[in-house]
């Protein structure tokens, strides 16, 4: 017992465990926005959009011109976090009108190769705008300090993330479960041929998934970029952990992601506390155990 | 092939066989017995529980409760590829082979995977079992299309060839799914005749399942009628034709139709 | 037979003449030329012959490099010793990753490789003291009677042209044609007894191995070796080159790798720094713009383009 806590000093520290359960879920939450948004368009239009960390990348980026355009003013923050999203979602509309449409009929391969090279493609243009640079977002006024949770110093920024987190999840649930068009999106995972049949403009309704999936990982990314470095390569990053978080979770699950994206995102967080890069290896090793129990994630269904 | 004494005389047995899915049970409780040699043929209506049946013995389903034993052996619950290392051979309802290869290589992979040797990546494979993938190319009467593609072959040949494949790994009891299925009424009696031939000549065990009465009749030794997934009748076809039940259940009009 | 191995003798000759005829900086190109098409070839064993696309080859490659320059940094060993742990390596974490990758299939199987790939890419980078980090591994160079480019371009394609040989026997062989099937057919493949999982897992190692080798090399080639060498932009250039040259045909990733390294050179002469947005742009034209005859195996009907013999 004793050799645990010298090797973990924290381990007895109830208050500081607390707070890093907190910031975990605070980094699940952008994995969640991430995720979810990928397993919609997944469940929908049957494409893996490997370009979907791109996404996040120019809502973080997006927001830091934002900031540099608007007014030093308080409100300025959040009318970037809701402007910079929905930029990101009219790139991905763009993108499904004018490439996706294409090779909806093609192998499914192929199209994890087309987005592969979308990924390339973005992740440039990103290099040509904004430079090579590493930019930062300053987080807003109003939440620029820290609050004492448990006696523990807590970023007052993770309490909004902390407080969106339900919200979204509820939010979505909501949309999926009690609007029209959630109704036509769940249907649309179920049975697309049928769904054109009965007379919905299954087309318009893909735009819009791809549109509304890009917005919820623009939105992930804009959240997220007053807390990490706005550089390159945030794509590569974001597309990783949330291959794990889905691929944990089970594509097109909207349960399996929230679950899943909490766990990653608590096994980010502590492993900081134990060894800087062992949170890959923890990473790792969820994966492999999930997959031995069940290979298709905690809560996924089996490709046809 | 067939070994003598006790329990190795019966090729298949299955005792009560179990497997529902949902709400829907498919197999009811199968009581099959199979002996050696026998060319049995499994009849009934549409959703009568075949299709499950066989996917059930060759291991493509795990059954609910029962057992499967082949030549004496329990191989309930095995996975296909063991099975067929234990005598199972198999042919689909849809014609299952290798499409971008040559017929030539279809059989030549069956085989020398039988032999173990698929494993081997220091020898090339071009000329390994040649002679024994053609003999068996013969026998269905493929062998001058050895060199095709087997994609393009028409749809009598693809299964004749999915035949060979079976064959090739030298089974015990052979499983056909509707052999005949999408074929001519001429070319299913040529088919059924062959699959009789090999069997007579060979001892193999061959169970399979057909809707056309006619061929059913024509080279099956015993018939197997399911109904809503349990043994109906069982026993020579001219016993199970004058069955009343399956008369009523099943034949109705056809047994007029069918010539003694 | 005879017309084939009069053409491939004619091309070694004229490959082994080379260097006494072009300058240094083609050559260099050939090596670069070679290397990847003999990466790409081992991605292909798994894409073409095998039916699985791995979106996180560039693992193995980039293990294959470390294990290989590590040695010859941190060991002292001279390079010809320390080049077998590059395939071996590499095999091993194939063989450690693959375990996993291979029980799922087609989109599953994509995304786990390229989750695994950037594992090891983050564990490169992240493990500084072994590692060197960001930083890398530098001044890993052959030994002096390989540092000329004529001298390295012989062994190069010595060790690649045994390798392309040994794929070559490999995709021939009786794991090569039971392989096919399993790609043709996986039910049928295990109703002929093939265990398929087990089968894909050893064809996923070979397939690391030999882009271990190709690792290997590369590292005394460049003299350095950084993490971005496991980075997937890495891994997508094999399925690329496999792309542009033909999945079916063994050839095919040379042909490819051939074009591909012209490309790059063409468009990193005028702007390097856009080099990913071209290739992007190109793949994304190529899929969206040619026949499905052209792309051929990849979208599975494409059956009567041409025979699947090992050639």
């Amino acid at each position: 017992m004793d050799a645990i806590t010298n090797l973990f000093p924290w381990i007895t520290n109830g208050p500081l465990i607390a707070v890093q359960v907190l910031s975990g879920l605070s980094v699940g939450m952008f994995l969640f926005l991430v995720s979810v948004g990928m397993s919609l368009i997944f469940g929908v239009t049957r494409i893996v959009n490997l370009a979907h960390g791109s996404f996040y990348m120019v809502g973080a980026y997006l927001m830091v011109s934002l900031i540099e355009v608007l007014p030093d003013r308080p409100w300025a923050f959040w009318v970037a976090l809701l402007l910079a999203p929905m930029g990101v979602a009219a790139l991905g509309a763009l993108i499904e009108m004018t490439l996706l449409r294409l090779i909806y009929h093609r192998d499914p391969l192929l199209q994890l190769i087309l987005t592969f090279g979308l990924l390339l493609v973005l992740g440039t243009l990103v290099l040509l705008v904004w430079g090579p640079d590493t930019k930062s977002v300053p987080r807003p006024e109003a939440l620029a300090g820290s609050v004492r949770v448990f006696g523990q110093p807590f970023p007052s920024y993770y309490l909004l993330v902390l407080a969106l987190a339900p919200a979204t999840a509820v939010g979505l649930w909501l949309v999926f479960y009690r609007t029209r068009w959630g109704m036509l999106i769940r249907a649309a995972t179920v049975d697309r041929e049928m769904l054109g049949a009965l007379g919905v403009n299954v087309a318009t309704l893909y735009t819009q998934v791809f549109a509304f999936g890009s917005w919820l990982a623009g939105f992930g990314g804009a959240l997220a970029a007053p807390t990490v470095a706005v550089a390159l390569g945030m794509d590569g990053d974001v597309l990783t952990t949330a291959f794990v978080v889905v691929v944990v979770g089970g594509l097109g699950s909207f349960a399996g992601s929230f679950i899943s994206a909490l766990l990653v995102g608590e096994l980010q967080s502590f492993g900081i506390l134990i060894f800087p890069a062992i949170s890959i290896v923890l990473i790792f090793a969820l994966m492999a155990v999930v997959l031995i129990v069940r290979p298709w994630g905690l809560l996924g269904r089996p490709e046809e | 092939m067939v070994d003598a004494a006790g329990d190795r005389q019966v090729a298949l047995r299955t005792v009560g066989l179990r497997k529902h899915f949902g709400g829907v049970h498919a197999v009811n409780g199968v009581d099959l017995s199979v002996p050696a040699g026998d060319l049995r043929a499994i009849i009934g209506p549409n959703g009568a529980g075949k299709t499950t049946l066989f996917n059930l013995i060759t291991g493509d389903l795990a059954h609910d409760s029962g057992q499967i034993y082949l030549a004496g052996e329990e191989v309930s619950g095995l996975p296909p590829h063991v099975l067929c290392r234990r005598g199972v051979g198999r042919t689909f309802q849809i014609t299952s082979i290798f499409r971008r290869l040559t017929v030539l290589e279809n059989v030549q992979t069956a085989l020398l995977t039988h032999h173990g040797r698929h494993f081997n990546i220091l020898i090339p494979a071009r000329r390994l079992y040649r002679e024994p993938a053609l003999a068996l190319l013969e026998r269905v009467g493929l062998r001058e299309q050895a060199p095709k593609p087997s994609g393009i072959l028409s749809h009598g040949d693809q299964r004749r060839l999915e035949l060979a494949i079976a064959l090739a790994s030298e089974p015990r009891l052979l499983m056909l799914d509707e052999p005949t299925a999408g074929m001519a009424p001429r070319e299913r009696h040529e088919i059924m005749r062959l699959v009789a031939r090999i069997g007579r000549d060979t001892g193999l065990t061959i169970v399979f399942t057909e809707h056309d009465m006619d061929v059913v009749f024509a080279v099956a030794q015993r018939i197997t009628v399911l109904h809503q997934g349990a043994v109906l009748a069982d026993g020579p076809p001219l016993e199970v034709r004058a069955n009343p039940d399956v008369q009523r259940v099943y034949l109705g009009q056809q047994v007029a139709e069918v010539r003694g | 037979m005879a017309p084939a191995h009069v053409g491939l003798a004619a091309g070694l000759t004229v490959l082994l003449l080379l260097p006494l005829v072009l300058p240094a900086f083609f050559l260099v190109l050939l090596i670069e030329i070679a290397i990847v098409a003999l990466f790409a070839t081992s991605v292909n064993l798994l894409m073409g012959y095998g039916g699985m696309v791995s979106f996180g080859h560039a693992a193995y490659f980039a293990l294959g490099a470390y294990a290989a320059a590590l040695l010859v940094k941190k060991g002292g060993v001279p390079m010809l010793l320390a080049l077998p742990a590059a395939p071996l390596v590499a095999g091993l974490g194939a063989l450690l990753f693959g375990f996993f990758i291979v029980r799922l299939t087609h989109t599953y199987f994509a995304m786990l490789s390229l989750a695994f790939g950037q594992i090891v890419y983050t564990i490169i980078f992240k493990w500084t003291p072994l590692t060197g980090g960001d930083n890398g591994l530098l001044n890993i160079w052959p030994p002096d009677f390989l540092r000329s480019p004529a001298a390295y371009y012989y062994f190069t394609l010595v060790v690649v042209g045994l390798s392309l040989l040994a794929l070559h026997a490999i995709v021939s062989s009786p794991f090569g044609y039971a392989l096919r099937a399993i790609r043709e057919n996986p039910r049928r493949a295990r109703y002929i007894g093939v265990n398929v999982r087990r089968h894909q897992l050893y064809a996923f190692v070979l397939s690391g191995v030999f882009s271990g080798i190709a690792g290997g090399i590369f590292a005394f080639y460049n003299g350095s070796v950084f993490p971005d060498f496991a980075y997937f932009n890495k891994s997508f250039e094999p399925l690329v080159v496999v792309l542009l040259g033909g999945v079916q045909s063994f050839f095919g990733p040379l042909a490819g790798a051939f074009g591909f390294k012209v490309l790059e050179w063409l468009i990193s002469k005028w702007a390097p720094i856009y080099w990913p947005l071209f290739l992007g742009a190109i793949v994304i034209a190529v899929i969206v713009v040619l026949p499905r005859g052209f792309v051929g195996l990849v979208e599975g009907r494409g059956w009567w383009t041409r025979p699947a013999t090992g050639k």
